[in-house]
């Protein structure tokens, strides 16, 4: 048993934390959100040129062949410097779900020239396959879409959309559709944590022949947002680890009635309450991630980390707002982004209390 | 021990609720509806103050000597129920709930005089000159200084977390006179009739909610006069302690909570459960709406003895223990609303939440408040004195060590 990271990975990880330190500055990040696009290009590139967009992908498809460490080893680090750009809907979930058929766009993606969003939401907030119920009518050249996904991460950016849909025969359906396709609208906005998304209606959306990327879609949807789950279970662990240092810190030279308030018991014991919180975390985050590579995750060990996750991160960020006090509460400084990473992580794929009563619900298998 | 549930008191209902159902405008229904925070949407909340003070309902918490309704207590709950059902703007506190009660208690006739009828019209807004960026749990550690010189003082330094600033007239701030004996003595507590006398500068902060409802407000070489000075020089301390027994405590806050709790049984009968049904349906979510109607239901009686003047109300630590329950109990109820909204709580929807937008929101009313009222009552534990401070002072009253 070994739950380091192998040498690669921990090179990997050292480029990746040296370039986001120097170029992915937390005010570098503000500028980037406020842009139209709300990404960069140039930082996109780079991640091309760090093998990021080619990681998780099989080497069949031309990718690297990437694990699921992998993946987390590196989600960790966006959520530690609060990256915005899409790796995570185009690099990990779209393009892991194209390269399964030898896709004609995958090159494109893994140039780093276009990107793909995947839609799949549909308002329960949660993973269960059963709840998407968008459907696919047959026509004589294909199929036609009718209904709408709920944030779809980078889809306004994307150049293509993995859509899942009910197929006549019930099964679950995976369509690739243009995002200017005739009927497909879009309504962008930012996400709490300075991602974009959108609120994707579609009338009558034509997909031919060739769009149904997958007529029985339900093991590798299901496989591709196992794998989701647990690289945004990483960012919010990388985001819980930033704060506790930025938090750590700030008590240690923040002074009030003469000496640094992590010197008051209420704090140094908070401040230890957040540490347990981490460590917990990330033991499970680990353990959960070494147990996925080698395909012995259930739904049930995934429901316990993203409970852990969601749970334990919440407290520590609310901590970090609170030992911060007023200034915690502002846009200022990055503590309260670090907060908002969480929330979105605790909120999507099912929050904390839906999996505590699942886990709580179900027998060991 | 008496309830009085009285005939007169549903007339008196029938008479607040007809008011109540016809006097606010369509803008100021609205920025009670978008009300994320302690603080409504000012421009509304202030037309909304008026035309309560037109019909002379705008403090009834004051006494009717000024200008206040002279209700009973009951009368006084009677009228926050009918207001919070129907979900209208919070008064801004600072005026009616701080300085105004404080120059009742200790500021002079001349001042009395002069600033409460604009309190109580909503003429006048004031804001809150109290922290610094060096000094907020430790207060008394202020350094922004005024001098005295003739017949004013010269103000330097800075103010932080001077809610609505931007948008006061006024401003009531602490400073320090001097450097001598305990940092407690050389404090004086000033009201400034203007906040654009020359060198001052104010800059709003932008919060977790995207809202900039905070300001720092900086003095360079600020020339005020000596008459805005509320009780003796280098006994501001005293006065600034008189003032947060009103901010922590002393209203009818609790309707307001049961208003909240109903809102979320309402949105949970309309929310799907992920694991079927609603979440009104969901053991769980009913569990945890219970425990809040208990938490509400004890925080209620306890205002209760408080404003009757029980003497569980009159304990020392009862400043501190509202401030406690009232900012946790808060914080509870944006807790489950961020549950209930679910990924309809991660869209930044700043252009929908502006009252008179016009802008159709992602997702229900409710969804659209529920993220924004979560992160800014974050706030509510810090400011006012964080409540690690509160439990300091709740554990003084006891007998240890």
């Amino acid at each position: 048993m070994d739950f380091t990271f192998t040498q690669e990975q921990t090179m990997l990880r050292e480029a990746l934390s040296r370039f986001l330190g120097q170029h992915y500055t937390f005010e570098k990040r503000r500028r980037i959100v406020a842009t139209p696009a709300g990404q960069s290009p140039e930082v996109w590139g780079q991640l091309r040129d760090m093998g990021l967009l080619a990681l998780p992908l099989p080497e069949s498809a031309g990718g690297l062949g990437g694990s699921i460490v992998d993946v987390v080893a590196v989600a960790e680090l966006l959520g530690q410097h609060l990256v915005v750009e899409p790796w995570l809907a185009s690099a990990v979930l779209s393009a892991g779900l194209l390269a399964k058929r030898g896709e004609t766009r995958l090159p494109a993606l893994l140039e780093g020239e276009a990107t793909a969003a995947f839609a799949y939401e549909e308002g329960s907030g949660t993973a269960d396959l059963a709840q998407v119920a968008m459907r696919a009518a047959a026509t004589a050249t294909g199929h036609v879409l009718n209904g709408e996904k709920h944030l779809v991460l980078g889809a306004e950016a994307a150049s293509v959309l993995l859509v899942t849909a009910r197929l006549p025969d019930g099964r679950l359906g995976l369509f690739l559709v243009d995002r200017d396709a005739p009927g497909l609208s879009l309504r962008s906005y930012t996400t709490i944590d300075g991602r974009r998304a959108a609120h994707c209606r579609f009338e009558d959306v034509a997909a031919g022949p060739d769009a149904l990327v997958d007529a029985d879609a339900e093991a590798a949807v299901a496989g591709a947002v196992r794998a989701a789950t647990l690289a945004l279970c990483a960012e919010a662990v990388g985001a819980m680890g930033a704060l506790l240092e930025i938090t750590a810190s700030y008590a240690g030279t923040r002074k009030q009635f003469g000496v640094p308030i992590g010197s008051f018991q209420v704090i140094a014991h908070r401040l230890a309450d957040m540490k347990l919180a981490y460590v917990k975390a990330r033991s499970l985050l680990l353990y959960t991630a070494a147990l996925a590579e080698n395909d012995a995750a259930s739904p049930r060990d995934v429901s316990l980390l993203k409970a852990q996750v969601g749970r334990l991160g919440r407290a520590l960020g609310e901590s970090a707002v609170q030992i911060h006090g007023g200034v915690g509460m502002t846009d200022e400084l990055s503590v309260g982004h670090y907060l908002k990473r969480i929330l979105f992580v605790d909120t999507v794929f099912g929050p904390s209390d839906y999996h505590l009563q699942r886990v709580g619900a179900a027998q060991p298998a | 021990m008496n309830i009085d549930f009285g005939p007169e008191l549903a007339a008196f209902r029938a008479e607040v609720a007809a008011f109540l159902d016809t006097a606010p405008t369509p803008a100021i229904r609205e920025a009670g509806r978008k009300t994320t925070s302690v603080f409504a949407p000012f421009e509304q909340v202030m037309a909304w103050q008026k035309i309560l003070h037109a019909r002379g309902w705008a403090a009834p918490g004051w006494p009717a000597e000024h200008g206040g309704t002279g209700w009973s207590v009951e009368q006084r709950y009677v009228f926050a129920e009918e207001y919070w059902k129907r979900d209208l703007p919070p008064l801004l506190p600072n005026g009616l709930g701080m300085v105004g009660p404080l120059l009742m208690e200790l500021g002079s006739d001349e001042q009395k005089a002069k600033y409460l009828p604009g309190i109580l019209s909503g003429d006048d807004y004031w804001t809150q000159g109290y922290s610094e960026p060096g000094a907020g749990s430790d207060l008394a550690g202020l350094s922004c200084s005024a001098v005295a010189d003739g017949d004013d003082y010269v103000i330097n330094g800075s103010k932080i977390w001077t809610t609505l600033a931007h948008k006061a007239n006024r401003m009531f701030m602490l400073v320090r006179t001097s450097r001598e004996g305990k940092k407690q003595q050389g404090i004086t507590f000033l009201l400034l009739d203007r906040v654009d006398y020359p060198g001052m500068e104010i800059r709003p902060i932008i919060g977790l909610d995207g809202i900039p409802e905070q300001c720092e407000v900086f003095f360079t070489n600020v020339r005020v006069p000596q008459s805005g000075r509320v009780g003796a020089e280098n006994d501001g301390w005293t006065v600034a302690k008189a003032l947060l027994k009103h901010e922590r405590g002393g209203s009818a806050q609790s309707p307001a909570m049961y208003r909240k709790l109903e809102q979320l049984r309402a949105a949970a009968a309309a929310t799907p459960s992920p694991n079927g049904g609603t979440f009104a349906d969901d053991p769980v979510f009913q569990r945890d709406l219970g425990e809040l109607e208990a938490e509400i239901a004890s925080y209620a009686a306890f205002e209760k003895m408080v404003l009757t003047g029980h003497p569980i109300g009159r304990d020392p630590a009862m400043p501190s223990m509202n401030k406690v329950m009232s900012s946790e109990l808060g914080q509870r109820v944006s807790v489950l609303m961020t549950r209930l909204a679910g990924i309809n709580g991660l869209p930044l929807q700043l252009s929908a939440l502006e009252v008179g937008s016009g802008f159709d929101p992602l997702g229900t009313a409710h969804d659209l408040v529920a993220m924004p009222y979560y992160l800014n009552s974050r706030a509510t534990t810090i400011y006012a004195g964080t409540n690690e401070v509160q439990r300091d002072l709740i554990a003084r009253t006891l007998p240890v060590g």
